[in-house]
């Protein structure tokens, strides 16, 4: 909230500090400021200028000629306004002076006239939004005296930020209490000048009341608790006089009209929202608080908008017609204009849940609304409304017709909440007695009504009903006042908790490790994305080209290798850890499975002057791909050929990943040319992707073997195999008819072409034996090799080259 | 030679060579050293191992083993003095200057290294970590946390909806209620993860990003331990002369509630000390007893408090790092500044 600097000064006797010192303090009792501004910023330059002469422009009817003295002699100025008159002050920027928006004054010809400076409107200063003619300035001026000065624009504005819990700090009143309670302990108002003593009589009724030809009432008493009206006769609407815009500049509001003016400076004051009706706009001088209703249509608010109006949005109707949303804007209808005569001043408490609701179905926010959700003080309306009608009455003219019709329909009563003081210490961890709780709590508006036992009965003010309703809460405001950092701050022993630390977050580390070691860096990528890569949509998308949230992380990380490619970055090797979303039932929360994906493109390894570096390959990916899932399925996962089409991503050579339970969770390969938007000179693109189990499991305890103690004995088996038969039928073959001499068995070479017949590779291996107790036989391991071969021959067509 | 003990001969060798590879003073002598242990023809060490055939089956494998080591001492030696004299311009030597064979460098993403720090720390005073889903229900996001969706404090973090009441996490704090709906105190959690906003892309806000929940939760727990925890927290990461500050604030899962900001002490290259402005970090405060009787918890027997912060503002703050959206563009020649 925007606060005046003097405002809050004059509310608050004996506050001395500076503005900045006083953002300090605010910030320490839980309502930081987000900055310091003045009204006048940019205005330094401007002087107070006094137009000696006036004359008509000698080439042009609409404009002036004048000379100005703005203290450093007097000089031409040409001016547009049509109320610029010899005798009067005005504001003056001289030739040099930058008004607000940049804009620099130079001397300038115009129609064939020198004009050295501008006289100008308070539009241009952005003071009000005049615009008919330049700011007039009445008083007793210097030349050439600062305008900001002249004018005392010299406030600090502080803009508050307000927790959402706060309503009551939505006023200055609210923000002077929170200074006061370390002050003097004492908010005054100021008193209204020119003010006429005005004591009203209240005339209560529910949930009607009349008087005259003036009558209210309640229908909806659930939304609408009490509605306090008053008719003033006779105002002439106009400029408030300046120490009121003022008042409402330093405040960041814009000044409007008296009457309005007068509204909007007791909601800054009190931080309760008015509404000023033309009386004789509303059919028959009523006013009917109640639903909206069935087929409500639309309705046109004072800001010009057609807002569709639902039945149970609370309305303040006249005998016919609504004639505002009730709590969140009036109507253009009943407006107060320039012509109003007669108003009708409201001051209404409405149910919070009830505006916040209207006004997010319009999708609009007002001073009123934003306050009323928050709660306004109960116990300040008829305060609220004696002192704009003093400010009506002081600044408009008119007289008070009648008393004030209070339709009272529910009654507010004060709640008492119960503070143990043992409960204080249990929290805080500090032990407070009921003479300094009561000290801590006073100067906010509490009353400590009794104690006994140690438990106190505290009384809670209207302004804080809102938010104070339990023990913790008044805790909660000892330990603010008491102030945070006067509690110690030493760290005492602590038991550890029951809660596992997740093992998915140690197998994500691993995980990232791993790959990082790898060479490939982790990319994060946020879960939005286009139609076509997600399987569940969000309702209310910011960004209409990314609506779903995905389902495979590899989409948006071939984007980050696609954007890196255009910046010319060549070797990019990416990996992302993150989570998956599939739709389930309807109206079910969607199934979240942690994925792990990878993409890699460019060379194997940096480029070396010793000769030339190949690119990365199917071989490449694969090998990661095993690395990958060997961490996570702790060596029981497997990469096995795709057999048809796994991914629409991969190109025909494809890989797929099956768990330890033999099901598939996921695939890599080499990607297929379409799917990746690369530049010509870009590579082959390598990528993976598959699912994490959500729950790993704890890694199998190793059991050591022993190191063998007699030699092997290794043979070379060169094959010719059939292209149509796997390499890995080969090798399993080989280790299931090896026998358990069999250590281990490599392939180390494939070779086709010359020497080796059309349709055939030939493909060999190293097999090694080794006897666990005894040294092995030449002639065993020869028996061996002839069985093995004779299976291979039998069973896979292999013959033996050799 | 055959008259003495071979193996004594190797031994002699092996330390007639060594002194001589040592004495070398050029490449050249060098050369003339190994010719002479390890040639081919004359060499005294390929002497012997020429004469094994003609040795006994018993002498022949021990002498085989001796000179078969001697020899890969003597190689090992000559290999390094050779280094001794390389250089651009020594004859016949390597030039050192040349570029390594380089290996690929990989690393974690600047966020995730942050919440390793920030994790590491935890851990030390005992924490676990826990998580939760990302995609969750009003009740855990909200109402659970003493947050009635009609109360204005749900605006504040403007909520990405999939359907009806299930949502995309707006905090991690619905982890708070998914853990001590499974476990009984003490509870001791960190919880990183992802969360979601209704927040347009720019400089400062990207509409998913990590957090870190932190909740604490057993018999005793006061207001001093939650102060306390965290000020330790923030001068393990920042440093020993690091200052906190808590300030009153609203979050309505926790009473009293706090913001928590931090004040460094900033060495200058000179050794000079400067301290930094207040900068805000987490938002804080005690387990309102509402979120605590929403778990099941008895509120009178049990305290605790909770904490959440942004690991990519303190990595972008660490890092001096201006518009958040750079952590999300994952240029590789960004990533590759934070190492492995």
């Amino acid at each position: 909230m925007k606060t005046s600097y003097r405002w809050l000064k004059d509310m608050v006797p004996g506050l001395v500090l500076p503005p900045k010192a006083l953002a300090e303090h605010l910030a320490l009792r839980g309502a930081p400021v987000e900055e310091i501004t003045s009204p006048a910023a940019g205005l330094g330059d401007l002087v107070v200028g006094r137009v000696v002469t006036a004359e008509r422009h000698p080439n042009a009817d609409r404009l002036s000629l004048c000379t100005v003295d703005g203290g450093a002699g007097v000089v031409s100025v040409v001016c547009g306004a049509p109320n610029v008159k010899a005798g009067s002050w005005f504001p003056f920027a001289p030739v040099g002076a930058v008004l607000p928006g940049d804009f620099k004054i130079k001397k300038a010809k115009i129609r064939g006239e020198v004009s050295e400076g501008m006289l100008c409107s308070s539009k241009e200063l952005g003071l009000g939004t005049e615009h008919d003619g330049i700011l007039e300035l009445f008083g007793d001026f210097v030349p050439g005296q600062s305008f900001v000065e002249a004018m005392g624009l010299s406030d600090a504005t502080l803009d508050v930020e307000i927790t959402a819990n706060r309503g009551d700090l939505l006023s200055h009143v609210g923000v002077a209490r929170e200074l006061a309670s370390e002050g003097e302990g004492r908010v005054v108002l100021a008193e209204i000048p020119g003010a006429i003593d005005f004591s009203p009589t209240f005339h209560r009724g529910t949930p009607e009341i009349s008087h005259g030809d003036v009558s209210i009432r309640i229908e909806d008493t659930d939304l609408c608790s009490r509605y306090l009206g008053v008719v003033i006769r006779g105002v002439k609407v106009g400029p408030s006089p300046e120490w009121l815009q003022e008042r409402l500049r330093g405040a960041g509001s814009r000044p409007i009209s008296n009457v309005v003016d007068a509204t909007n400076y007791i909601l800054l004051e009190l931080g309760q929202p008015l509404h000023a009706f033309d009386l004789n706009k509303l059919g028959g001088t009523s006013i009917v608080v109640r639903r909206a209703g069935a087929s409500p249509g639309t309705f046109a608010t004072l800001d010009g908008e057609k807002r569709k109006v639902a039945p149970d949005m609370l309305m303040i109707c006249d005998a016919e017609h609504p004639v505002a949303l009730a709590g969140v804007m009036g109507g253009l209808d009943s407006e107060v204009t320039n012509d109003t005569v007669d108003v009708l001043i409201e001051c209404a408490l409405f149910n919070p849940k009830s505006i916040r609701a209207t006004r997010r179905a319009l999708a609009m926010s007002t001073d009123a609304s934003y306050r009323f959700e928050r709660g306004v003080d109960p116990e300040s309306m008829e305060l609220a409304l004696q002192r704009a009608v003093a400010l009506i009455l002081a600044t408009a003219g008119g007289v008070v017709d009648g008393p004030v019709l209070d339709c009272h329909a529910v009654e507010f009563t004060a709640q008492t909440v119960s503070l143990r003081l043992s409960r204080i210490e249990r929290l805080l961890g500090v032990a407070f007695d009921a003479a300094q709780t009561t000290e801590l709590l006073t100067p906010l508006g509490f009353t400590v009504l009794s104690e006994e036992a140690g438990v106190l009965s505290v009384r809670v003010p209207g302004f804080r009903s809102y938010d104070v309703t339990r023990e913790v809460d008044l805790i909660e405001e000892v330990a603010r006042t008491y102030g945070y950092d006067r509690f110690p701050s030493d760290l005492g022993p602590f038991r550890p908790g029951t809660v596992p630390d997740h093992p998915l977050f140690q197998l994500e580390d691993d995980l990232r490790r791993a790959l990082a070691a790898r060479g490939l860096y982790e990319a994060q990528t946020p879960a939005f994305v286009p139609e076509g890569e997600g399987e569940v949509r969000v309702s209310n998308p910011l960004a209409t080209t990314e609506p779903f949230i995905r389902s495979a992380l590899l989409p948006s990380l071939v984007r980050r290798l696609e954007y890196n490619l255009a910046r010319g970055n060549r070797d990019v090797r990416l990996f992302e850890l993150g989570t998956s979303f599939r739709a389930m039932g309807k109206g079910e929360p969607p199934l979240e499975e942690p994925h792990v994906a990878a993409v890699m493109t460019g060379r194997r390894e940096p480029a070396h002057w010793s000769g030339p570096v190949q690119p990365l390959g199917l071989w490449d990916l694969k090998g990661l791909l095993e690395h990958a899932v060997r961490q996570t399925f702790k060596g029981r996962g497997v990469v096995a050929p795709a057999e048809g089409d796994v991914a629409p991503y991969l190109s025909g050579s494809a890989f797929v990943v099956l768990d330890p339970g033999g099901d598939p969770v996921g695939a890599g390969g080499l990607m297929s040319p379409g799917a990746v938007d690369a530049p010509v000179w870009a590579g082959d693109v390598l990528a993976f992707e598959f699912r994490l189990p959500p729950e790993p499991g704890p890694s199998p305890v190793v059991v050591h073997e022993p190191l063998p103690q007699y030699p092997a004995v290794e043979r070379d088996l060169a094959l010719l195999v059939s292209t149509t038969v796997a390499a890995q039928s080969v090798l399993d073959l080989i280790r299931s008819s090896s026998g358990d001499l069999l250590e281990r068995v490599d392939l180390f070479d494939v070779y086709e072409g010359e020497g080796v017949s059309e349709g055939r590779r030939s493909i060999a291996f190293r097999l090694r034996f080794r006897a666990p107790e005894r040294t092995l036989k030449d002639k065993e391991v020869d028996r061996t090799i002839t069985a093995v071969l004779g299976r291979l021959k039998e069973e896979l067509g292999v013959e033996h080259r050799g | 030679m055959t008259d003495q003990n071979p193996i004594e001969a190797l031994k002699a060798l092996e330390v007639l060579a060594l002194t001589a590879i040592a004495d070398a003073p050029d490449a050249d002598a060098l050369e003339d050293v190994r010719v002479s242990f390890l040639g081919r023809k004359e060499g005294r060490i390929s002497l012997i191992l020429r004469d094994l055939g003609s040795m006994s089956p018993e002498e022949r494998p021990a002498v085989g083993q001796e000179a078969n080591r001697v020899k890969g001492v003597v190689c090992v030696a000559l290999e390094a003095r050779d280094l001794d004299f390389a250089g651009p311009g020594a004859a016949g030597g390597l030039d050192l200057t040349l570029p390594a064979r380089g290996v690929w460098q990989g690393g974690l993403h600047p966020i995730t290294q942050a919440v390793d720090e920030i994790w590491g720390i935890f851990r030390d005073l005992g924490f676990t970590r826990a998580r939760g889903p990302e995609a969750d229900t009003e009740w855990y996001n909200f109402e659970a946390l003493n947050t009635p969706l009609d109360h204005p404090a749900a605006d504040e973090q403007d909520t990405l909806y999939l359907v009806d009441s299930v949502l995309l996490r707006s905090h991690t704090s619905p982890v708070q209620m998914r853990t001590m709906e499974k476990y009984q105190p003490p509870i001791r959690i960190l919880a990183p993860g992802w969360v979601y906003r209704r927040d347009t892309y720019d400089a400062t806000h990207t509409p998913a990003f990590m957090q870190i929940e932190g909740l604490v939760i057993d018999e005793g727990i006061t207001f001093v331990d939650f102060k306390a925890t965290l000020a330790e927290f923030a001068r393990r990461y920042w440093g020993p002369g690091t200052q906190t500050r808590f300030r009153p604030s609203f979050f309505p899962f926790t009473e009293p509630s706090a913001e928590v900001d931090v004040k460094r002490v900033i060495t200058r290259p000179d050794g000079s000390t400067e301290e930094t402005d207040w900068l805000e970090i987490m938002g804080a405060g005690m387990v309102d007893p509402a979120v605590l009787e929403n778990a099941g918890y008895d509120s009178e027997r049990y305290t605790g408090f909770a904490f959440g912060m942004g690991p990519a503002r303190i990595a972008k703050l660490k890092h001096g790092v201006d518009d958040l959206r750079t952590f999300f563009e994952n240029d590789v020649r960004f990533l590759a500044q934070f190492g492995s």
